[in-house]
């Protein structure tokens, strides 16, 4: 699950050791935005030493990387690479399948060189110029490791020349087309941080929002937020409910031999199941009685 | 020397306190015989006026000697002006080695070291926080500080074991025959809780006061026959000292996280339903807590009974919105909750005795269901250390924190895991405040712990989907494995603290730390 | 400084000095002994012998001091930083 993908500032003792414990489903140690250019070293060493340590609970671990128009990016891949715990990196501003190539191959070397399964790195594309989100899909099929786009906030309003708004009107298409580009190209769709921290009611309603469109979850950038987001992309009691409802009958319809399965006298596609199935693995219910 | 029930050591006797009674169980002791008292007065119509001109006429005419005890509450708190002017004026007139019994000091009573080094205070009895605290904790004192809890306190002095020969009462408002009010005046202060065992047995009691009133005073917390003398001064305090202003709920996520557990605990225990009472203290994770609750009242459609202890503005909300029907009062802390005491009639004022004194016919926090507090550290026996902190320094106060760990139905500690690298979870504390037989669970960033006594409320929590249980010793390990295994606290045989469990025995005692 | 974390600075000492250690701070009067343990293991894994490292501490755990103390080292040698 990718509800909520949680922001830790790298250079940050406190928070990486606590990060896990707020429950979100993955993490970020950031080591772009949130160090200091002349704490970029002592930030790596810092995730690193984490990393090996390895103790982030349940949560899904990335690192965000400093972008491949940086000094900094291949040594961030050979310092965080190596490690078990590792899950993926996050890279900010990725504007083609180009950047996605150099990624692979940069990863595919370091993870040669240190002796682990090929493509064991996964690689969350942030999308934060025009031309990153006119090339979504392409990006999203550019490699098995891409298994995540996610849309920039400031950044790709800079780059679309406007300002940001609370209604977020800048950021509606390329939110709605990131879906499209994502679900079409088999990877999620996560969106971006919803920046004003004590803003309760207006996180709820854009987690609403996006989740209407089809987002498979958000980043977050302050633990307050998470219990806000899980609660709205948790599946409610009812859709639980109609779910099993679904789900049961397939299974009784499997079992009979019949390819049809009909629930409270209508037809259900398997579209419909393995929604329902989705929606039951997102309630953590395995088990269906 | 020998081990109390807790299997520390206590000597028999020790220097400046006497002969020790060894803690024997939570509940073990029961007192016998009759209740000590004060001299006796007698004052007649010829005199209708007990004002003298200043601090210095008040003692003089008091009767105070050097070797004397003097006491005073702490309603003040960090504005107090009143211990200092007191001592500060028996310094003046000579009088030496006198025993202070303050319910609490703070920050703006570190004045005193200089006295203390004069030789003018000679003991105290009661919490040292800050500056003396370290004095004492490297030796600075002659003999022992003796800590007690609110509800042990006033214990020790109606059952004789403490005689207060004056005590100052700091009085927000009085009049010119000594009646005393704590709502009203620039200076006010909420409930007087911790006065009255001392207007009630000191030989002679003393009303300091800004604000003087035409007689008589009302409304009125200590009635004028126990006051011998008003004293009226140009300020008793710095309101900003002794209030703050509204206590808001902390957005800190650890701190939320912590709440967030304990209050899922409250919440599958058998005592949250309608009625319930509680007590949680001012700070973060307390406050956090009880905003949890409330939702989680509101949700289930359930009111309290009562909130006891200090009262913050935000108890007063759930009063002002009908989630609890009254609140008892000891200490309070807010300019909200003084002006709800002065107001409300379901606001009551209670003293430190009705709240906590485990010798009388039932203290409040026998009614309580559930306690929040927090601790220094914790140890896998669940024994709690309030007083001393991970350096082996005597710093904090006691507090209410026995009282309401032996009277609460559900005692909760919450608290970080770690402080910094500091553990807030030990094998063994380094000094005992509250023995693990009156605490029933740990909550922290981790989880809850339920010390193994409660099988109900283990039951109760499993039962309840996705409640992270964590067991002591899994605590416990994760502590250590965190932090590492902590230098022993290098210390000398000299005791500098003894520590008292409600009933007057001696739970136990801190040494003097060896100089680095 | 940030909560649980530490400032170290590592500074050159002539050869055959050997490992000197200085910590203050929070946790120094209870840790001081795993501390030291923790710079030295970490001193010998770098292959470095002579070295004055100092140490102000505010609540630091292994995992960040052992990280600090390679920053600082590899701040004082110069080179990669992986």
């Amino acid at each position: 699950m990718r509800r909520t993908m949680l922001y830790l500032p790298g250079n940050n003792p406190n928070m990486l050791t606590r990060g896990y414990l707020f429950g979100s489903d993955g993490l970020i140690l950031d080591l772009e935005d949130a160090v200091a250019i002349f704490e970029k070293d002592t930030a790596r060493i810092l995730v690193r030493h984490f990393l090996k340590q390895g103790e982030f609970g349940g949560c899904e671990v990335t690192v965000r990387i400093n972008g491949v128009d940086t000094e900094y990016w291949r040594d961030d891949i050979a310092a965080i690479v190596p490690f078990e715990a590792l899950s993926g990196i996050r890279v900010p501003k990725v504007d083609s399948a180009k950047t996605v190539e150099l990624l692979d191959e940069e990863l595919s070397a370091v993870e040669e060189k240190n002796g682990i399964p090929l493509g064991r790195t996964k690689v969350f594309c942030l999308l934060e110029t025009a031309k990153g989100i006119w090339n979504a899909y392409d990006i999203a099929c550019a490699s098995s490791r891409v298994t995540a786009i996610i849309p920039g906030g400031e950044d790709l309003t800079a780059d679309l020349k406007t300002s940001r708004s609370k209604e977020g009107t800048e950021l509606d298409w390329a939110r709605r087309m990131l879906v499209f580009a994502a679900r079409a190209a088999g990877v999620d769709p996560i969106d971006t941080v919803f920046p004003r921290v004590t803003d309760d009611d207006g996180l709820r309603k854009e987690a609403e929002f996006i989740k209407q469109l089809g987002f498979e979850g958000k980043s977050v950038i302050h633990p307050n937020q998470i219990p806000i987001i899980h609660d709205v992309f948790n599946p409610t009691e009812k859709e639980i409910e109609q779910a099993l409802k679904i789900v049961k009958a397939a299974r009784e319809a499997a079992e009979r031999g019949q390819g049809a399965v009909s629930v409270d006298g209508r037809m259900v596609d398997v579209p419909v199941v393995k929604r329902a199935e989705y929606t039951l693995l997102k309630a953590g219910i395995s088990e269906v009685k | 020397m020998s081990k109390n029930a807790l299997g520390r050591e206590i000597p028999d006797f020790i220097e400046g306190y006497g002969k020790t009674n060894p803690y024997k169980g939570a509940f073990a002791i029961k007192p016998e015989g009759f209740k000590a008292g004060p001299k006796l007065r007698c004052v007649n119509n010829d005199r209708t006026d007990k004002l003298v001109s200043g601090i210095k006429s008040a003692i003089v005419a008091s009767g105070l000697k050097s070797g004397m005890t003097i006491s005073f509450h702490h309603h003040l708190r960090n504005g107090d002006y009143v211990v200092n002017m007191v001592v500060d004026a028996c310094a003046e007139l000579g009088i030496k080695d006198l025993t202070l019994f303050p319910t609490a000091l703070f920050g703006v009573h570190k004045k005193l070291i200089e006295h203390i080094k004069n030789g003018v205070i000679t003991r105290i009895m009661g919490s040292v926080n800050g500056p003396i605290g370290q004095l004492v904790s490297e030796g600075g004192m002659g003999v022992p500080v003796v800590l007690r809890s609110h509800g042990g306190r006033p214990r020790a002095v109606i059952a004789g074991d403490v005689h207060i020969d004056v005590a100052f009462i700091a009085a927000p408002t009085a009049d010119r025959y000594g009646n005393i009010c704590g709502t009203q005046g620039k200076s006010a202060c909420g409930s007087l809780g911790y006065a009255f065992t001392d207007a009630q047995y000191a030989d002679c009691v003393v009303a300091v006061t800004d604000n003087l009133v035409p007689y008589p005073a009302s409304p009125v917390s200590i009635p004028q026959v126990f006051a011998d003398f008003v004293v009226e001064v140009p300020s008793i305090g710095d309101p900003a000292g002794i209030v703050s202003g509204t206590t808001k709920v902390t957005r800190d996520p650890l701190r939320l996280l912590i709440s967030k557990y304990a209050s899922l605990l409250i919440e599958a225990s058998p005592y949250f339903k309608e009625g319930i009472s509680f007590q949680t203290g001012a700070g973060g994770i307390p406050l956090a807590v009880t905003a949890f609750m409330k939702d989680a009242m509101i949700k289930k459609g359930i009111k309290g009974s009562f909130g006891l202890g200090g009262i913050t503005g935000y108890f007063v909300e759930l009063l002002k919105e009908g989630l609890v029907e009254k609140l008892m009062d000891v200490q309070s802390f807010d300019l909200d909750a003084v002006r709800s005491i002065g107001e409300n009639p379901n606001h009551i004022e209670i003293s430190a005795d009705w709240y906590a004194n485990p010798w009388n016919s039932g203290a409040a926090v026998n009614m309580l269901d559930v306690v929040i507090l927090g601790a220094t550290e914790v140890d896998v026996n669940f024994n709690a250390n309030v007083n001393t902190e991970a350096d082996g320094a005597l710093l904090h106060g006691t507090g209410g924190h026995q009282d309401t760990a032996a009277g609460a139905k559900l005692t909760i500690i919450a608290q970080p895991l770690l402080r910094g690298r500091i553990p807030c979870v030990t094998d063994s504390v380094y000094s005992v405040t509250t023995p693990g037989e009156v605490i029933d669970a740990v909550v922290t960033e981790y989880g809850i712990t339920i010390n193994p006594r409660r099988k109900d409320l283990i039951d109760a929590c499993t039962a309840v989907k996705g409640l992270p249980l964590v067991p002591m010793d899994e605590l416990a390990a994760r502590a250590k494995r965190m932090t590492g295994t902590a230098d022993p606290v290098a210390v000398e045989d000299r005791i500098v603290g003894v520590i008292e469990w409600r009933d007057g025995t001696v739970i136990d005692v801190v040494r003097q730390l060896k100089k680095a | 400084m940030e909560s649980m974390d530490c400032l170290v600075t590592a500074t050159e000492e002539p050869a055959g000095t050997g490992v000197i250690i200085q910590i203050s701070g929070s946790s120094a009067a209870r840790f001081r002994t795993a501390m030291e343990k923790k710079v030295r293991e970490v001193l010998d894994s770098m292959g470095v012998k002579d070295i004055n490292i100092s140490i102000q501490d505010n609540g630091a755990l292994d995992v960040v001091l052992g990280a600090r103390v390679e920053a600082a080292v590899r701040r004082l040698k110069g080179g990669a930083v992986i």
